[in-house]
């Protein structure tokens, strides 16, 4: 008999989920082309005022990047919970926890990386000054995997409802804004050449405590929505 | 008979299931030891699957005591032993039975000389290995899910309706590979309506009341 490693599980189960949005890369095309539409939207709602656009541009590429993973969220666990593999993932002599934290890996490598690839691209439409370019970049590293990491949590406690879209977005609002606050702030105060690290510093601190426990409450949660 | 061969893989002492306070099921009192096949008896909606389920570990235990190899009732003892084939196969539509069974190996492990392909080829879908499993017919799709059964190792298979939507060929393999299983010292639960037709010795029976 040979015994499955903990290594091979959880890089089983990462290949498994990028490999099936690989075959529907349709879908992770969704989020990038609309926050390109948002993006392209607001000069010409606003008008291609330098100045106004260049105050704006940080805000409008956060705000637009996170809204565009609400996108795909709900659909993390909707597929294995309808196809069965979620009840086997929890039946699996493997920590469940480690097993959701590899897919929301997974969730965050297909739908937040192809975001923050094209957010220069959006910062550079909206006049962002270069030099404020990098910080834009790592409040996205720093904001988006929290994004996944709670809305994961959020999912899973919604898991078993019907038409959970709704209650899903009022439950990650409040979660939302301290976020966005903080990756907000770090680039506002980048582009008046104030000192940005230290919001930076607290998405850090958030980042490492929601890595360690969104996946335990995650699993939690699911456990609790199967059994019903 | 040695002392642990005594000791029964499951047993159950007057088991049942809450769901907002109303019994699904039960009391039920059975064990079951290794080497012993139970199929589990009763109308629609009398709780076959919640029973499964429970089995299996995906509901919590209402009313009663389970035992697993005569000790407590809890998820690390039974780790990797319980293998549970529900309703939903658990298969992924866009991957091939091959791709499929490589998941559950890296989660479960397998049993020693069995690969993805040799099961593949033992449950019938030679030549289908590498086709989609949303392109297969739903015969095809169980028996995709049925070569887990073969290639991973766990000693009790929880099957819900393992018969259904299998023609005569599945119905004599799901038959062979529970022959097999309770010889080789495993055990099994299955649900079924239809006649299940087993010939190594005389199953258990677990009669729901509903």
């Amino acid at each position: 008999m040979n015994q499955a490693s903990l290594p091979r599980a959880c890089a089983e189960v990462l290949r498994r989920d990028l490999t099936l949005a690989w075959r529907r890369r349709g879908d992770i095309a969704m989020p990038v082309l609309y926050a390109l539409i948002v993006a392209t939207l607001f000069p010409f709602a606003l008008g291609p005022e330098d100045a106004l656009l260049q105050r704006i541009a940080g805000g409008v590429v956060l705000v637009t990047v996170l809204l565009a993973m609400l996108l795909a969220l709900d659909a993390m666990f909707r597929s294995d919970i309808e196809d069965g593999s979620l009840e086997q993932l929890v039946l699996a002599p493997q920590p469940l926890a480690l097993m959701l934290a590899m897919k929301i890996l997974a969730h965050w490598l297909t739908t937040a990386l192809p975001l923050i690839v094209v957010a220069p691209l959006l910062a550079g439409m909206l006049h962002l000054p270069l030099a404020v370019m990098g910080v834009l970049l790592l409040a996205l590293l720093m904001a988006t995997p929290m994004l996944s990491l709670l809305g994961a949590v959020l999912v899973a406690l919604t898991a078993g409802t019907r038409r959970s879209g709704m209650l899903l977005a009022l439950m990650l609002l409040p979660l939302c804004v301290p976020v966005v606050i903080f990756a907000a702030g770090a680039v506002a105060a980048a582009q008046q050449g104030l000192p940005w690290v230290a919001p930076i510093a607290w998405l850090g601190a958030a980042l490492a405590l929601a890595l360690v426990l969104a996946p335990l409450a995650c699993a939690a949660a699911l456990r609790i929505a199967l059994d019903a | 008979m040695t002392p642990t061969d005594a000791i029964p893989l499951l047993q159950a002492r007057g088991l049942s299931f809450l769901r907002a306070d109303e019994p699904v099921f039960g009391p039920l009192d059975f064990a079951l030891h290794a080497g012993e096949l139970a199929l589990v008896e009763g109308d629609n909606g009398s709780g076959k699957t919640t029973l499964l389920r429970l089995l299996a570990g995906l509901l919590h235990v209402g009313e009663g005591e389970l035992r697993w190899r005569g000790r407590g009732w809890n998820r690390d003892e039974r780790a990797g032993d319980v293998l549970f084939l529900g309703h939903q196969l658990g298969l992924k539509m866009d991957m091939s039975p091959r791709e499929n069974l490589r998941i559950a190996a890296g989660l479960h492990g397998t049993r020693s000389g069995r690969t993805a392909a040799s099961v593949l080829i033992q449950v019938g879908l030679a030549g289908y290995e590498d086709e989609p499993v949303r392109r297969l017919s739903a015969g095809q799709k169980k028996r995709a899910a049925l070569a887990r059964l073969l290639l991973l190792p766990a000693v009790l298979w929880l099957l819900d309706e393992p018969y259904a939507n299998l023609d005569r060929a599945g119905i004599a393999l799901v038959n062979q590979l529970l022959e097999e299983h309770i010889a080789g010292g495993g055990a099994a639960l299955v649900t079924s309506h239809g006649a299940v037709s087993f010939h190594g010795g005389e199953p258990k029976r677990i009669r729901m009341h509903g």
